[in-house]
Formats: C-alpha cells, structure tokens, sequence
C-alpha cells in the first residue's frame, strides 16, 4: 500500500533522510518514531508529495512520485497543528474536500456528512458553525482528524497527533485513532515521539535516527528491546548514544 | 584574495541574487495568470475577495480622495493666481485627480491595505501548514488563493479609481465654492466640458494595472514567508513597499505611453 525506497533529503548542506527504505501494508499501522529534528515531518511531506525527495521513490496506492492533487482521493492526513482553515467554520473546514475536490458535493449533503464526521470524533453538533480560533487544542485536534476522514480514504497520516495535548486528551485522541484506522480498516502512518501514542496505535514501530530507520518491529518488540538508541529514546534517558545537543 | 576579485565577486553574486530573485517574481506572475484561465474557478472565494479588497477598501480611499481633491484645488488656485488663470482650477483640479493623483493615491492606499492583508494572512496560512493541508486536499492554493485576490484586485481598483475621481472632483469642488469662492454650477460645468473620455479612461486602465500588482505582491511574499512571526512580518513589509515601487514605476510607464499615444 506504502513503499518507500532509499529516500534521500537534503535542506542546503544540512542531510536529514539519508536513505529511508519501508513499506506498510494494507490496514497496517505503522507508528514512526525519532527525536526532534531527525526529520520525521519531512518524511511524511516526502510521502504526501509535499517535498520531492533528492533521491529514491515513494509508492502509495500504485501511484510512484505521487503528487498531492493526485494522492488527494486516497490519503486523509492530520498536521500536527491540525492547520484548520481559519476564515471558515467547523463544518465547512471537515467538509472541505468534498466541496471543493472533484466530487464538488452540494452544501446541505456536505453539511451532513460533516456533522456525521463531527459526531464520529467526539463533537456536538453546536460547534460546527463555530471557527477554529474559538476552538480549544483539544477540539481542534478532534476536527482535524474529522477532515482527515471525511470522504473516507484508505490511507490515513498522522503527524504528532498529541503534540500539545494534555495526557488525557492525548489518551482520548490515541484511542479515536485506534478506532478510526481500525473500523476503516484504513492503513496508517503515524509521526510521533509520544510512547503512549506507539502504545495504543502502532501494529508495527520504525524508528528513524541518523537520516535512516534504524529499527523496525512490533510495538511489544520496541518496548522490550535493549537496543541502546531505542531504550534511550523509549525512557527518555539523557545518558546513551542519542546526543541531546541536536 | 585579490581585494579587487574580491570585490568583483561580491557584486556579482548580489547581482545574481537580484536578478534570481526578479526570475522567480516573473515566474510567479505567468504562472498565476495561467491559473486565471484555467478551471477550476472559485467563484465564492473571487466574492469574498470583492468584499475585502474592494467594498471595506472604500473609506480609505474616499477619505484620501477627498482631502487631495481639496488640497489639489487650493494648491492649482495659489498657482494659477499669479497668472490670472483661476478658472483652470475646475479643469485641473478634475484631471489631475482623474489622471494622476486618483489611480496613484487610491493604489498606494490600497497597497497599504490589500497587499499588507493579503501577505499576512497566506504567510500565516504558509506557517501554520493550511497551505499544505489545502494541497493534500486536492485543491492547488494558486487556484484557491492566489487566483481569486488577483482577480478581485483587478477588477475592483477600477472601481475604487472611478469613485476616488468622484469623490476627488467632489473635495475641489467644495473647496472652490466654499472656500475660493466659485459659483456651484459654474464649477461643474467647467469641470464636465473639460473632461475627456480618455482622461478617465486612462485613469481606470492605470486602476486595474495597480490593483494587479497589489496582489500579486500580496500573494507572492505571502506564498514565500519565512518561518515563524518574523517571516511572516517581513514578507508583510516587502510586499507593501515592492507594491508601491511597482504602481509608482508602473504609473510612469503607463503615463509614458499615453502621453506618446
């Protein structure tokens, strides 16, 4: 479903991807996590089609090189920020790509199958004549992942979906995702450096260090292995080999 | 190094910036033409931009309109004077305004407001990854933003150019009558025989220039912000001054050829 080969990206002098190579399988989910800065985000963009990666190729949905217009109809994604549109309301923003993909849907069929995706993640129907602004960080998560599935696409992205969140909401987002990706039978890329979140989501864990996925397993696998970088990283430790001045 | 290689190298490398960045400005602009004939269109955002740039820009560029038109009046009186030729003020005061000062001022305002908006709001769009969530959405952002406020722009300076003339004739005629003591009707007769078609016509084509350059500005610097809030402001500052060099360079041009025409 996802095929990733030898990527390679470079920002100037600075190399982060120095030959990421994975595949994820259909209704698998694929949890990856790194430190800051190892260039989890610009792996994922390079997945999206939002970076051309210097070297190597991506697959997604038989599609190679992909770019966003084209992987629109198979790919929901959730930005890290959840970079709602801020000059539209709640519905308007979940129903976005229906409206104004190629479907063109019609705005009362539109607003319902927003509301539909609202009520799925969680959200009344009163907020969604509201704007993002007036949204907690909480809420705005929600509906970001409400846009990321509405129209139903196979693949699902998730970039830090907790990030900012309180471990309690980070818990209730942790578990939509799970449900979500589940009763879609969708396939997931997750980007994260939340353990909880490897915890309740991953079928299967890649850590990325160095420019390159260093390891690759079950998340039980991950969270008993005794690999240096990977316990380090899994226990936050400040001594081991992942330097902390990056 | 050889201190004059040196030198030389400097210059060189600075002009190549200037002259990349000049490419990529031009690049941009045919490329956000091609996106304006080119479906799909967006007729509810191409709305909305009416509104912004064009109706909320209208007290200021009214407001401007009417103290030039004011100022222009006493200003061709005090000059007239020494020749005895007061009764050009209506006629200069209506052509100066409807020629010059009514597309340049109203563009200049406009630049201030329009280009300054337009690059904040799709830098911070750019910042906080709206503009690649409208990518993975199927919908390309030079279609859906860019497009729509270089239409609106388009389309509405014109109107804002032709009302400024108005409400600029307006401003000289009260001057007149109130303050230098013209007849009324006088004044708007010697005002409407003088003009010609191509007085205010001119002036209009000058409008639609300027309100295309305020946004492509707008969105160009908006498209290319900097990270974070200092990115965001100085593509904001950059726009608004490369617009108001361009509508000041493009009034010359344009000027130029009327005047040869």
């Amino acid at each position: 479903m996802i095929r990733a080969q030898d990527i390679h990206k470079a920002f100037g002098p600075k190399r982060v991807l120095t030959g990421v190579s994975f595949e994820v399988a259909r209704g698998e989910s694929l949890v990856v996590i790194g430190g800051s800065g190892t260039g989890k985000s610009v792996l994922l963009k390079c997945l999206l089609g939002l970076e051309s990666p210097d070297r190597g190729e991506v697959m997604i949905a038989g599609l190679t090189r992909p770019r966003p217009h084209e992987l629109a109809a198979h790919v929901g994604m959730l930005f890290q920020g959840a970079a709602l549109f801020d000059s539209l309301p709640v519905w308007q923003n979940v129903a976005f790509r229906l409206m104004r993909g190629p479907a063109r849907m019609a705005r009362a069929p539109a607003r319902e199958a927003a509301l539909e995706k609202l009520a799925r993640v969680g959200m009344a129907p009163e907020s969604a004549d509201l704007y993002p602004a007036e949204l907690s960080g909480g809420m705005q998560k929600r509906v970001g992942l409400a846009r990321a599935i509405a129209g139903e696409p196979p693949i699902l992205f998730f970039d830090e979906p907790t990030a900012g969140l309180d471990p309690i909401l980070a818990a209730v987002i942790n578990a939509l995702i799970r449900e979500i990706v589940t009763e879609m039978g969708a396939t997931a890329v997750t980007i994260t450096h939340d353990m909880r979140t490897l915890r309740d989501v991953a079928d299967r864990v890649a850590m990325l260090h160095e420019g390159r996925l260093y390891w690759q397993g079950t998340a039980a696998e991950a969270l008993a292995s005794d690999d240096p970088v990977l316990t380090q990283f899994i226990q936050g430790r400040i001594d081991g080999p992942i330097p902390t001045l990056r | 190094m050889n201190p004059i290689l040196a030198a030389l190298g400097a210059i060189g490398r600075s002009v190549a910036t200037g002259l990349g960045a000049v490419g990529r400005f031009v690049t941009f602009a045919a490329l956000a033409l091609s996106h304006l004939v080119r479906p799909p269109f967006y007729g509810r955002e191409l709305a909305l931009q009416l509104v912004q740039i064009g109706w909320l820009s209208l007290p200021v560029v009214g407001l401007t309109a009417l103290f030039t038109g004011g100022a222009l009046a006493l200003q061709i009186y005090a000059g007239s004077a020494r020749f005895n030729a007061e009764f050009a003020v209506p006629s200069i005061t209506a052509i100066g305004m409807v020629r010059e000062l009514g597309p340049v001022l109203g563009g200049l305002m406009v630049a201030a407001r329009v280009a300054s908006s337009i690059a904040a709001e799709i830098g911070t769009m750019k910042v906080s990854e709206q503009i690649d969530a409208l990518r993975t959405l199927a919908t390309d952002p030079m279609k859906y933003l860019v497009a729509p406020r270089i239409v609106a722009a388009t389309l509405a300076m014109p109107v804002l150019v032709a009302v400024g003339d108005a409400i600029g004739i307006l401003g000289g005629y009260s001057v007149g009558v109130n303050r230098l003591g013209f007849d009324g009707p006088t004044y708007l007769r010697n005002t409407m025989d003088f003009l010609e078609f191509w007085d205010v016509a001119s002036g209009l084509v000058k409008g639609a220039v300027f309100g295309f350059l305020v946004a492509l500005c707008g969105c160009y610097f908006g498209m290319h912000s900097g990270r974070g809030a200092q990115g965001v402001g100085e593509a904001t500052k950059t726009a608004v001054v490369l617009a108001s060099i361009l509508i000041l360079s493009a009034n010359y041009i344009l000027t130029e050829a009327f005047f040869s025409a």
